[in-house]
């Protein structure tokens, strides 16, 4: 850049301008964020702090457990269904024409479904990478380089989703002075929040769905894969709605937490059960226990479902738009105790019922 | 029965009532400046916003506009009712007429009140009353005025000693006239009014050319020299400080009562008992809000000793308003100045780009001030920003080189111009800082374009969500 003052007098001289919008990108696009970083005077502050070093891979037996062990597995089985197949085809060349083509259809299809876990988890990994690059716009008030960020979380976006609204709102609220910080809070409330809108809505209605489900199923295995499945489903349309889907094999992070959450629900059956036993197994005991199971996984589903927007939204949460659990809490509770007290009315019930009227 | 239901409605509406009077707000926004700094047509732009807030989508920083809770606003009329208005709509023609210009600058105070009904945000309020209003108060006075403040905490051979201070760094022909005049007189003798209102015609015009022509944005007081307003020619204007040393080191206590310097310092005391202090006394009462706007360019285009004249009388203002030898001020203003923004302005006459090493450059000229104001405990931000945006920012080729300018027309020459002022330095406060780098920021005009809608603006959402966006609740 220059130091010199410049004034060009458009009468005199014929120059050529460009508006700022279109061709700053270009101009300092080649220009890297991180070696930015120490001009950013509140950026000091930030880097200051200690970071913890990654963990230096060690070569180890027990890593190699798994690979082998999948190896072996995959390499026998491929073996047997050889053999099987041309045994096969010494029987009948028929049955082995379908069995060979069932084999190859399960092979590609396998083969795709991995492609697309391994394509997702790379695009959830691609999503945290861009929460720290809008991190750090935050942080330093830089000027002309959001736009490119923001440009690209945006065409993630709208393959799943219309978004032509809110970017309309968007594009005419930001103006060629605002700095990065500025675009990303314009982006964040304008565009994201409606999606945040979405993802909680949908979070309510699968946590509510799986409470309702736990607290009528009659069985304790039934409910551990309810909710294994309800959350896997809810996983898969958040993710959706923040424009990098997620399959239930592909983000493994996530599966452990639907495996954890399945404990979980296992555990509060063995303890409901236990109260059950406690109170004499009298009917009205058992059905009020297992409401407040059924609120106990709504709400466990709806605090992964939180985790889940918080791990998909391009940028993070502030203190002052981070989704509350209050709020899915409430309409998990009036929904279940209308549900369940419908089958025995009572006055309670219609009082409650009166209340979700009111507030539809 | 009807008895017991027309008390029960009776008390409702007491209840409401009660609720109402302490949901209503008030707030009092204090816009500080020295002249030239852009205060009327700040508070025309502030104004202006909030009078379309309801179909402005060009706030979205300003929260309570953004959710739709503002429902409407309007100029109301005020109590104070010997302060003349502010004259928004005069203001707002002078933009948008045939040959626009910018307003005038101010001669005289004037106050402005907006009242803007929103939606009651709080859940438990909302259940009594769904609606409430806020009403802002904003006052427009000359900012040379607003010079007078430190006064206060001066007694007239303090304020003696600090005028010679200044006049020594401050060569300029205008003074060298005045301080051979001066330089006769016999201050232990008495000296009849008309040579007194003589001498200090002479130092009334070395501050008005000093302030008004030289822009050095000396501390170079009383205020009302340079504009007298009402007071022209009125005989408490007429006194000057003592430049002479030896006499300022003497002690004044055995000298005469018709001594000249005598008669010197009571007018100097009844200026500052009868016309300052009523001043603020009046104006600067129950603020709640304080915005300081800095016009951070022309400082820029003068270099380094503007720059130190600048800081210095910046820094004093903002002392007396927030601590100093003088109780009252404190009392008055400590308790109630609960926000104060420093903004520069004129943001749309420098590159977006630069906006930050121009906030930077802010930061670091008045960080003593902001230090202290911040022990205070006062929520205090700096922002850069401009009231009305006359530019537009674009990229254009020079020798070779891209460079971010701002293009507009310039108000000397009435001519469309691109200009590239400079690269603003990360670090610029000593001396050899400013001798390296230099700058060209010019000043433009209104361009022709604006209609008397909505008024197109840098940030002003955010200083409106600043200074009154928590007032929505």
């Amino acid at each position: 850049m220059k130091d010199k003052p410049v004034k060009i007098s458009i009468k005199k001289n014929n120059v050529s301008v460009e508006k700022v919008d279109e061709q700053l990108f270009d101009y300092q696009g080649n220009k890297s964020i991180v070696s930015e970083a120490n001009d950013g005077r509140r950026s000091l502050s930030a880097s200051s702090k200690p970071r913890l070093l990654a963990k230096s891979p060690k070569k180890s037996l027990r890593k190699l457990f798994w690979p082998s062990l999948f190896t072996f597995v995959a390499g026998a089985a491929i073996y047997e269904s050889y053999l099987f197949i041309e045994n096969l085809f010494t029987f009948n060349v028929v049955l082995g024409g379908v069995a060979t083509a069932v084999a190859g259809l399960a092979l590609v299809s396998g083969a795709v479904g991995l492609i697309k876990g391994w394509i997702s988890r790379r695009k959830l990994k691609r999503r945290k990478d861009k929460q720290q690059v809008f991190n750090q716009l935050l942080a330093e008030n830089t000027y002309g380089e959001g736009q490119k960020v923001i440009d690209e979380v945006n065409g993630e976006i709208s393959q799943h989703l219309d978004i032509s609204g809110p970017m309309s709102v968007y594009s005419s609220q930001k103006q060629q002075v605002h700095n990065d910080r500025e675009l990303i809070q314009i982006y964040s409330q304008t565009v994201l929040d409606g999606l945040d809108e979405l993802a909680l809505q949908a979070i309510s209605k699968h946590a509510t769905e799986s409470a309702v489900m736990v607290a009528l199923s009659p069985l304790a295995a039934a409910d551990m894969a309810l909710v294994a499945w309800r959350s896997s489903k809810m996983l898969q349309e958040v993710s959706r709605i923040y424009g990098c889907p997620q399959t239930t094999l592909g983000r493994l992070g996530l599966t452990k937490q639907v495996m954890t959450n399945m404990m979980l629900a296992g555990a509060s059956d063995m303890l409901a059960d236990a109260g059950a036993e406690l109170l004499g197994k009298s009917l009205t005991a058992t059905v009020s226990t297992k409401v407040a199971q059924g609120i106990g996984v709504g709400l466990l589903i709806a605090r992964m479902g939180i985790q889940t927007m918080k791990l998909c939204r391009p940028v993070e949460f502030t203190n002052d738009n981070k989704p509350k659990l209050s709020y899915i809490r409430k309409s998990l509770y009036s929904k279940i105790t209308t549900i369940l007290k419908k089958s025995e009315p009572s006055q309670d019930a219609i009082k409650s019922q009166g209340e979700q009227h009111d507030r539809d | 029965m009807s008895t017991n239901k027309s008390t029960l409605k009776r008390l409702v509406d007491t209840a409401e009532h009660l609720v109402e009077r302490g949901i209503d707000k008030r707030v009092r926004i204090a816009v500080t400046g020295l002249s030239k700094a852009g205060k009327t047509a700040f508070i025309t732009s502030f104004m202006n916003q909030l009078l379309h807030v309801t179909d402005n989508d060009q706030l979205p920083f300003f929260k309570p506009a953004k959710d739709g809770r503002l429902l409407a606003s309007k100029v109301s009329s005020y109590d104070e009712l010997h302060i003349p208005e502010f004259k928004y709509k005069q203001s707002v023609s002078y933009l948008v007429k045939e040959l626009p210009e910018w307003p005038p600058s101010t001669t005289g105070i004037s106050q402005a009140q907006l009242d803007i009904r929103y939606k009651i945000k709080n859940e438990w309020l909302r259940k009594v009353q769904k609606q409430s209003h806020l009403t802002i108060d904003i006052i427009d006075y000359p900012g040379e005025w607003l010079l007078d403040l430190p006064l206060l905490r001066l007694s007239y051979k303090e304020w003696s000693s600090q005028c010679l201070e200044l006049i020594k760094q401050n060569r300029s022909d205008s003074i060298a006239d005045w301080q051979e005049q001066s330089g006769q007189l016999i201050y232990q003798q008495p000296l009849s009014d008309e040579q007194i209102t003589e001498v200090s015609n002479g130092y009334k015009t070395f501050v008005k050319n000093n302030f008004s022509k030289d822009h050095t944005y000396n501390l170079l007081q009383p205020g009302r020299f340079i504009l007298p307003g009402e007071l022209e020619g009125a005989p408490v204007l007429d006194f000057f400080p003592v430049t002479d040393s030896d006499i300022l080191h003497s002690d004044w206590d055995s000298l005469a009562q018709d001594s000249l310097i005598k008669t010197l310092e009571k007018r100097y005391n009844y200026y500052k008992k009868q016309i300052v202090q009523p001043f603020f006394k009046e104006y600067f009462e129950k603020v709640d809000r304080q915005i300081l706007l800095v016009d951070c360019l022309e400082v820029l285009n003068g270099g380094y000793q503007n720059y130190c004249n600048m800081q210095f009388t910046l820094i004093e203002l903002l002392k007396s308003f927030h601590y100093g030898q003088s109780n009252w001020l404190k009392r008055m203003f400590n308790p109630s100045i609960d926000k104060l923004l420093i903004a520069a302005t004129k943001a749309d006459h420098v590159p977006p780009e630069q906006h930050r090493p121009l906030e930077a450059f802010l930061q670091d000229m008045l960080q003593e001030a902001r230090n202290d104001i911040q022990y205070e405990g006062i929520d205090l931000e700096t922002m850069v920003i401009s009231s009305v945006k006359v530019t537009e920012a674009v990229m254009a080729e020079h020798q070779g080189q891209k460079l971010m300018c701002v293009k507009g027309i310039e108000l000397e020459s009435g001519e469309e111009v691109i200009n590239y002022p400079g690269k603003l330095a990360e670090q610029l406060i000593t001396r050899n800082d400013w001798q390296e780098h230099q700058y060209d920021f010019i000043n433009f005009a209104v361009p022709d374009n604006l209609t008397n809608g909505i008024l197109p603006h840098i940030r002003m959402d955010k200083v409106l969500q600043f200074l009154i966006g928590d007032k929505f609740r």
